[in-house]
């Protein structure tokens, strides 16, 4: 079209220079048009840059399998690995994936590639039984200490604990489902086995940090290490934490940031060296305010790093009524709080002196003292006369306002005034905290003493949604014991 | 003179006592040390042909760990050594007549707890340079210089590697993989 619109032109001005140079345009026009048409052909790969991989060191010919076919087909989960520090020592997939073979967790699924013409590597000779899932027990093979310490936490074993102590699970008050995208994605599911051999699709994907495995082992290292970079930074990040910690019942993250540590923090992380060295990230040097992982976990002075987020508690704020973690009866620590608090102590001394830590802590235990007397004890004495009045019933759990009263209480006010003055966040500390727990118990108190005086039963809702759950504690954590 | 006779008469009479007393002894000790002697006992013959089929025995190398090696304190330890052998020899035999069924699972627990890591070094020694084993040289450091609190044995995460029930003979150089720890036993 175009060229035939210019022909006519030329023929029209009849001058030599000007034809030959409107002749050649048109031809470039045509030109473009036509390659501009070609482009499409060219499909944009779904990563515009792929991370390069030369293998140029000594690597199992099935791993270097692994890489070149999982680059291909996942190039976001081949950068992450090739990214990390298990990239630059040569730790390939095979060190973490590799099963034996007749394991019970061998993917099924994965030996059809080995024969796919159309993989880079899809070749039967490179065939080895791999493992979707990996374990702390796999990464204990390079990380023992690490993995020693973290099997002894509450992360670990969170299972066990919401089992002894929580009535949505208990009394099944939620639906499967519910839990799964719910509960279990931060506590972890109990890992099993489908009929057909596979690994069973409600239990897997998951990496919470109290997972049970098929090997035995409890827990998830990529709960806070996020695959395939397993980084030390990230874990030293609050954005860890705050995957689970945050919310209405345990606001962890949102303490934290309206604490002066958090303030801090965010003004200053550009500075913050994550990258330091296991062992010798340093406060003052490395960073200014300190993170969850720089209290709770990361050595400090001559306090040692630990795996285990129960070690330096003196307090379990988190339970119905404040005790001591080596009291709190779903899972006793094994430590000494006063050993603990010193440690916290001496992780505090880094920046502060005494007068503000034993001020800290002295503001703090009178929180507990408070709460556990003034708030949790009396509440609990009437909860539990209405019980045995029979004005409550004991069936459920939820279908009763008083029962949903007395929970939010302790689980969501109640823990949000304890957790708030141990992090030092005054809002939390009173008007998402102890302002809640006082109208709470304001009201949880009127509603109760009416039912005794007038010895009307509650009303128990009869529509209650959902609440289909499984009420069976997982055999294979219960049936130990 | 005299004196010096009954001296020397005395020595000769000591030799002549001691030397057949040493040479029994030693023959002795020889005799009850091969995998054949330990597999005369019924409870212990399914060790011992295990055992053959393992890559303690099936290496290029040509090197093979008997019993003793892995199952006594290590010899240059001469009096645990003798005692221990001797204890468990005696103990085995009345054991043997004592119970009624030998419990394979509880003595493997057993057998674990027992072991020293003096044991296994005896042989295994050059841990901490491995260039193409990143993740053992980094897990040995932490056996090796132990953070106190966190002294670990080999076979905390070395274990099943030599009595295990297998249809063939597993040969080191044919191992086409190459070998992993299995991670921490007890977890």
């Amino acid at each position: 079209m175009k060229r035939v619109f210019h022909l006519f032109f030329i023929e029209r001005r009849n001058t030599m220079g000007q034809k030959i140079i409107c002749i050649a345009v048109g031809w470039l026009i045509v030109g473009l048009v036509l390659f501009g048409a070609m482009g499409p052909a060219d499909a944009q790969p779904n990563f515009a840059k792929v991370k390069e991989y030369r293998i140029e060191r000594s690597i199992p010919p099935e791993a270097v399998a692994c890489i070149e076919c999982h680059k291909a087909t996942n190039p976001g989960l081949f950068d992450d690995w090739a990214r990390s520090r298990h990239a630059n020592a040569n730790i390939t997939c095979l060190d973490c994936h590799l099963a034996q073979p007749g394991d019970t967790d061998v993917a099924k699924g994965h030996e059809k590639y080995y024969s796919r013409k159309d993989l880079p590597y899809g070749e039967p000779k490179y065939k080895v039984p791999i493992a979707a899932i990996v374990t702390p027990k796999d990464c204990s093979r390079c990380h023992p200490d690490e993995v020693i310490q973290y099997s002894k936490s509450k992360h670990a074993n969170t299972i066990e604990i919401i089992w002894k102590l929580d009535p949505w699970l208990n009394k099944g008050m939620n639906s499967d489902n519910e839990r799964k995208t719910g509960c279990f994605n931060c506590h972890g599911t109990v890992i099993g086995i489908d009929e057909n051999g596979a690994v069973d699709p409600a239990t897997w994907p998951n990496v919470g940090v109290g997972r049970l495995n098929i090997d035995g082992s409890k827990g998830s290292c990529t709960s806070c290490h996020t695959r395939h970079r397993f980084s030390v930074a990230e874990a030293r990040m609050p954005e860890a934490c705050d995957q689970c910690h945050l919310g209405p019942d345990h606001p962890q993250i949102e303490i934290y940031n309206e604490s002066k540590h958090g303030t801090m923090y965010h003004a200053y992380k550009d500075e913050y060296n994550f990258n330091a060295a296991p062992g010798t990230w340093t406060p003052g040097t490395d960073y200014r305010a300190p993170t969850c992982a720089a209290c709770h976990m990361s050595g400090s002075g001559k306090v040692m790093g630990t795996h285990d987020v129960t070690e330096r508690l003196s307090w379990e704020t988190q339970a119905p009524l404040t005790v001591r973690p080596q009291d709190f009866k779903p899972f006793p620590s094994g430590t000494d709080w006063t050993v603990e608090r010193e440690k916290m102590k001496n992780v505090c001394r880094a920046c502060h002196g005494d007068s503000w830590i034993n001020d800290f802590y002295n503001g703090f235990d009178k929180t507990v003292e408070d709460y556990n007397e003034v708030y949790f004890k009396p509440a609990k004495a009437k909860f539990d006369k209405l019980y045995e009045k029979g004005l409550l019933d004991k069936t459920r759990f939820f279908d009763e306002r008083l029962e949903v009263e007395f929970y939010e209480l302790w689980h969501h006010e109640g823990r949000r005034a304890r957790m708030g003055v141990m992090m030092m966040a005054p809002d939390y500390a009173w008007w998402h905290g102890f302002y809640e727990c006082k109208l709470r118990f304001a009201n949880f108190m009127e509603a109760a003493n009416h039912l005794i005086e007038t010895g009307q039963k509650a009303y128990v809702a009869k529509d209650f949604p959902n609440a289909t759950g499984d009420t069976q504690k997982p055999p294979k954590i219960f049936d130990k014991k | 003179m005299k004196k010096y006779f009954i001296g020397a008469s005395l020595v000769l009479f000591g030799f002549l006592i001691a030397f057949p007393l040493f040479s029994m002894t030693y023959y002795t000790m020889v005799r009850t040390s091969t995998p054949d002697f330990c597999a005369l006992c019924h409870e212990i013959k399914p060790a011992v042909i295990a055992w053959r089929a393992s890559t303690h025995v099936n290496n290029p190398q040509g090197f093979v760990a008997d019993c003793m090696d892995c199952h006594l304190p290590a010899p240059h330890k001469t009096f645990d050594f003798f005692f221990a052998k001797t204890y468990h020899g005696a103990k085995d035999v009345v054991k043997h007549f004592l119970i009624e069924e030998y419990d394979r699972k509880k003595n493997r627990d057993a057998a674990y707890d027992a072991f020293d890591n003096a044991q296994c070094q005896k042989c295994h020694r050059n841990l901490l340079t491995m260039p193409d084993k990143r993740g053992a040289m980094l897990a040995h450091r932490s056996v090796i210089y132990a953070r106190p609190g966190y002294e670990k044995k080999c076979v905390d995460c070395h274990y099943d590697l030599v009595h295990n029930e297998s249809v063939s003979i597993m040969y080191k150089q044919y191992r086409r993989l190459p070998y992993q720890a299995k991670g921490l036993r007890k977890l």
